[in-house]
């Protein structure tokens, strides 16, 4: 007898669960505003990223350079973009950089995300560059090779090693930090999360729905490094 | 072949060559003996500019190379130089290892550069690690490929700035006869070590440098049967 309450119990658990995420996901399609929301999740991320490597690179380059006004100046940009809040930087760039320019919200947020990023990359390639032996580059020298060809023949090939995990590590952060762009009403996954959470009356479903999008994505990103990583480090083995 | 005059380099107020002078005239074998932190690893580092003087001038031939208009990369092309921790390149093959400042320098072909690299491989007894990377060499391996990634640039002199002292004892004997026949090949060398043996036999002259300076210079028999200046004497009491 007992049994069988229990199993009436579950089956109407099963199916009220299912109801609720037919209702969140499946109805009115309202898994389109989860896909459209990581499109823009992932345009964001992919853009910064870029703009955040090329810009990273030159910081680097001059942060490390001898002319002590290019590293003062890539400095202060490092240290004012890693002393405040991102979501206040973003805030600044929306209201007040573009305040007056009509531009797209995606625009805006790949802007001040690339931005934001190029300041860590920098850090991550100087710190790569640095942590390479001393000695390695004096025996480039020691060879006749100019400063140039021992940093790129012989520094940066060991570096890459230093700087590719931290680097997608910088990317990883990226994606999950993108989350803050509702802050100026861009619907990113998140924030369509949030969309259908104020349709549906219903919290669980639709955050955790994007919770666990984020974390194939980060978990797939990872797995990735790893499998690069062992790659890079396979002349190292003993 | 290689003059020093009135050099002097220091590290903030910690001076560790004091006015040095000296000549290194061709086919000689200097080595240079001293306590830790007498100066000698950084004399022989100022030899090729790795280390920058604060004052004097170094000549190597008829070039005067502490002069900012001289282009370094070319004389340190003519001045091998071997490192007490070998300073492979881990991301590159033993082969590549020797090949690439010959090559990138636009000296040889990659096949030119090749050959002479097996060729010195061979010299050395390392043929078969040609494919290797460093990481899977022995400590005295790896100072064997050293020595001769720095002879494929056909230098005229070699400086060793503590070419055995990181070794493991049973390793330190197969560098220092490749060094040796170096030596008896005529190549114009400056060594420094603590192997006092080896500069017996090695060594046509051997300098005792403390405290930034040259102390004694004398010919090897000489030097250690008969020293002169007090600190020699004590030095030598402590490690003979």
């Amino acid at each position: 007898m007992n049994l069988f309450t229990d199993l009436i119990v579950a089956e109407s658990y099963w199916s009220d669960l299912w109801a609720k995420i037919h209702q969140n996901l499946i109805h009115e399609n309202r898994y389109m505003l989860l896909l459209n929301g990581l499109s823009v999740t992932l345009r964001v991320t992919f853009f910064a990223i870029i703009i955040g490597t090329v810009f990273g690179i030159v910081l680097a380059l001059m942060k490390m350079s001898k002319s002590k006004v290019l590293s003062a100046i890539s400095n202060l940009y490092i240290t004012v973009i890693r002393g405040t809040p991102m979501v206040t930087q973003l805030l600044i760039i929306y209201f007040v950089v573009f305040a007056s320019v009509n531009v797209s919200k995606i625009f805006v947020a790949i802007i001040a995300f690339g931005l934001n990023s190029s300041a860590y990359v920098a850090e991550i390639i100087r710190a790569g560059i640095q942590a390479v032996d001393r000695g390695q580059t004096e025996a480039g020298r020691s060879l006749g090779l100019s400063s140039r060809q021992t940093l790129f023949l012989i520094v940066m090939p060991q570096a890459v090693k230093n700087i590719f995990p931290a680097y997608v590590n910088e990317f990883i952060v990226l994606i999950k930090e993108t989350a803050i762009v509702g802050y100026i009403a861009l619907e990113d996954l998140t924030k369509a999360g949030d969309i259908i959470r104020s349709r549906t009356y219903e919290a669980f479903i639709p955050l955790l729905s994007v919770a666990f999008i984020y974390l194939i994505i980060t978990s797939v990103l990872a797995k990735l490094c790893d499998i690069v990583e062992r790659r890079l480090n396979r002349h190292d083995m003993r | 072949m290689i003059c020093v005059k009135n050099l002097s380099k220091s590290f903030g107020n910690n001076t560790v060559l004091d006015n040095i002078d000296y000549t290194i005239n061709k086919g000689e074998k200097i080595v240079i003996i001293g306590p830790s932190g007498s100066g000698k690893s950084t004399f022989l580092r100022c030899l090729n500019l790795l280390e920058t003087p604060n004052m004097g001038e170094i000549w190597f031939k008829d070039q005067l190379i502490t002069d900012p208009k001289c282009d370094i990369d070319k004389i340190r092309q003519k001045i091998g130089m071997v490192f007490q921790h070998f300073n492979l390149f881990p991301h590159l093959t033993v082969l590549e290892n020797i090949t690439l400042a010959p090559v990138k320098l636009k000296l040889m072909t990659k096949a030119q550069a090749e050959e002479l690299a097996y060729q010195l491989l061979r010299r050395v007894g390392l043929e078969d690690k040609a494919k290797d990377y460093p990481a899977v060499l022995s400590g005295g391996q790896k100072q064997r490929i050293a020595i001769i990634r720095a002879l494929a640039l056909n230098p005229e002199v070699m400086l060793f700035d503590e070419p055995t002292s990181a070794l493991d004892p049973e390793m330190v004997g197969e560098v220092l006869e490749v060094i040796k026949e170096l030596a008896i090949a005529g190549m114009t060398m400056v060594i420094v070590t603590h192997e006092m043996g080896f500069a017996r036999e090695v060594g046509t002259k051997i300098l005792f440098m403390d405290e930034g300076k040259i102390l004694e210079e004398a010919p090897p028999a000489e030097f250690f049967s008969n020293p002169k200046h007090p600190r020699l004497i004590e030095f030598l009491s402590k490690v003979l």
